[in-house]
């Protein structure tokens, strides 16, 4: 069981990603479990034609844990891919990173933690010890970092790497930074400023997604690239990409290597006077 | 005497700011304590009060209320849950209702303040604890002396004229009032070193008027703006002081008196204060002293040193004058003596010290 994550700053297009990898890895005939962490629970629309799913917090506050079943928590979305939304408080209330953790937690109570693959679709943002739980509980195994060559997001992408880092130093550490996957908000040089980016934190660029209409299009539809438009140019990208992280196996004496405030501010520079 | 040179914290350690702030709040009666987190924190803290309490032959113990914080607390927000808790106590009768914080509800940044404010029928009011986040048990105490203080009646908080203007009455005599603030409610000796301070005032020809905090009710409290002069229990980092002294003007003292020449110091202190002339207080105390001394005449001579055990310093100047006054000679081969946990308040303080002290020596 291969148990990936995709950490990124909010609004960067994660799920956007997350939701098209999983779909293009269903048609490799692989059982996928989409989890999407982030309060704002649309990890699994567009797996799920649109429909908001209820979020595990959701039904915990209503039912109580002890009451819940499989079929309470998990929907089956496109090409039978299982998806949950683990959710979150209301904002600026109690602990979201304890709810992810109570979340996973009873996903395993119920034994619903199992598949070919894992996506945990995680906010990066937020780097409290409850976001970092789906690494240091050995959920998720690979991170990969979404970002674009927004300087802020390649701030939170660095954020998760110091996390990574961190864990990294454990005497047995079981999650590694499997790669930077880019998703392209039409920068000037982007390209060459993630790869130079994901160079220097010590890992590789393993995919560029290009700004495409047909992923609006397909959204406004409320499906996936890969379900809309199987057949079009961006669908053959995120099956590149799921190729390529199916294949990607991080070393593990390949250490994260985070950079500091001030080097990431002046590599964003270089690429804006350039 | 001044703190300084007395071992700094005679409160005991243990507990976080939430038992710190409990030997406070739970010490006035009509008042109920919800502690607002997981009911463990209750537990901890509650039985560390209660064992020391029933340590000190103390049975009256106080309810304390948690509002039992949960994992659902945790995750969706504690104030619910802390407004079930207000709400269950508001229906007995209790006259004021102190909401303690602890480690959880600051972690998950329940806002305790905005709950207890939305309630106007009786006070409801907020200690700034947060449980290890707010530091020791030393601050819990502190700042529960600080809400507390929330009692006295707002009108009466006048810098200007406090103590002079009262609408409550003075003792028909008109004997001036002093405050006793920061009594450590669980020392062992609470209620006899407070016995020794009050005779100390009374032979200035002065009264004890509030007890804050210290088996008082509510409307107690009320008057505590009448005093002329408040006597602080122990105040090393002069926080308590200068609270009191920003919010009401009456000057305060602040140390109970440690030894012979810190007693008559006490004296001349509060004589200032109280615009009493100290001078035959302060004779009738020296008086006192000597006939005290005079019952240990038995240990002239005799040789002692003293050990802490290595909880505190052993230089201890007050033990040396009480051992010059009644004609001890400190030597390091003398009979070894325990330094006090507590320090001797008073001159009663001494007379217990020195009969401690006869016992080491004649065993
Ligand atoms: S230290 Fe924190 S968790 Fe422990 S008893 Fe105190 S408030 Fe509760």
């Amino acid at each position: 069981m291969k148990q990936i994550a995709l950490y990124g700053k909010g609004g960067i297009g994660k799920s956007t990603t997350s939701a098209n990898l999983s779909a293009a890895l269903s048609e490799k005939s692989l059982d996928i479990l989409q989890i999407g962490c982030d309060p704002k629970h649309d990890s699994t629309r567009m797996l799920m034609h649109g429909e908001w799913i209820p979020t595990v917090l959701d039904l915990v506050r209503a039912k109580g844990d002890a009451n819940l079943t499989v079929s309470d928590v998990i929907y089956t979305g496109y090409n039978g891919i299982r998806c949950v939304e683990a959710g979150g408080p209301e904002p600026g209330i109690g602990c979201a990173g304890r709810g992810i953790i109570a979340t996973f937690q009873l996903l395993e109570k119920l034994e619903a933690l199992y598949g070919d693959v894992i996506v945990y679709d995680v906010l990066g943002d937020v780097v409290c010890g409850g976001f970092a739980m789906p690494m240091r509980e050995g959920y998720a195994r690979e991170v990969y970092l979404v970002t674009s060559g927004d300087f802020m997001a390649l701030y939170a992408a660095n954020n998760i790497c110091k996390a990574i880092a961190r864990l990294s130093k454990r005497a047995k550490p079981c999650c590694f930074l499997g790669g930077v996957i880019c998703n392209s908000q039409n920068i000037k040089d982007e390209y060459e400023l993630v790869s130079e980016f994901a160079g220097r934190i010590n890992t590789k660029l393993l995919g560029f997604i290009p700004r495409s209409q047909i992923v609006r299009i397909a959204e406004v539809n409320k499906q996936t690239v890969l379900e809309y438009a199987p057949d079009s140019e961006q669908a053959g990208i995120y099956r590149q990409l799921a190729e390529t992280i199916m294949k990607n196996t991080p070393d593990p004496a390949k250490k994260p290597t985070p950079l500091s405030m001030d080097e990431l501010e002046k590599l964003a520079q270089k690429y804006i006077t350039a | 005497m001044n703190s300084k040179n007395l071992p700094k914290n005679t409160s005991r350690l243990d507990g976080c700011t939430v038992t710190g702030a409990l030997t406070v709040t739970a010490f006035i009666k009509d008042a109920a304590t919800i502690v607002h987190g997981p009911a463990g924190c209750t537990h901890q803290s509650s039985s560390v009060f209660h064992s020391t309490m029933l340590y000190n032959e103390c049975f009256d113990i106080p309810e304390i209320f948690t509002s039992g914080l949960n994992e659902n607390g945790v995750i969706f927000g504690g104030e619910g849950m802390l407004r079930d808790a207000i709400e269950e106590a508001l229906t007995d009768d209790y006259k004021c209702i102190f909401v303690v914080g602890t480690c959880i509800s600051d972690t998950i940044g329940d806002d305790i303040d905005a709950v207890c404010e939305s309630y106007d029928e009786i006070p409801v009011i907020p200690v700034q604890t947060s449980g290890f986040l707010g530091g020791s048990f030393e601050r819990g105490f502190i700042s529960a002396l600080k809400s507390a203080s929330k009692l006295i009646e707002p009108d009466k908080i006048n810098p200007a004229d406090a103590g002079q203007s009262s609408s409550f009455e003075r003792p028909e005599n008109n004997r001036p009032v002093v405050n006793i603030i920061g009594e450590k409610n669980l020392e062992y000796e609470a209620e006899s070193n407070f016995s020794e301070v009050k005779r100390l005032i009374n032979l200035l020809g002065a009264d004890i008027n509030v007890r804050f905090v210290r088996n008082i009710y509510v409307d107690d409290i009320k008057k505590f703006a009448d005093a002329s002069l408040n006597v602080i229990r122990e105040d090393p980092t002069g926080e308590i002081k200068s609270h009191f002294d920003n919010l009401t003007n009456i000057p305060s003292i602040s140390s109970y008196p440690y030894g012979i020449s810190g007693t008559t110091e006490f004296l001349r202190l509060a004589g200032k204060y109280l615009k009493i002339s100290p001078a035959r207080a302060i004779e009738e105390e020296t008086e006192n002293q000597k006939e005290m001394f005079s019952q240990f005449e038995d240990l002239k001579g005799e040789k002692i040193s003293f050990d802490s055990f290595g909880f505190q310093k052993t230089e201890n100047s007050l033990l040396g004058e009480i051992a010059y006054y009644a004609g001890i000679v400190t030597n390091p081969e003398g009979t070894v003596i325990p330094v006090p946990f507590y320090t001797p308040v008073g001159t009663t303080g001494v007379k217990r010290t020195l009969m401690q002290w006869r016992r080491f020596i004649n065993a």
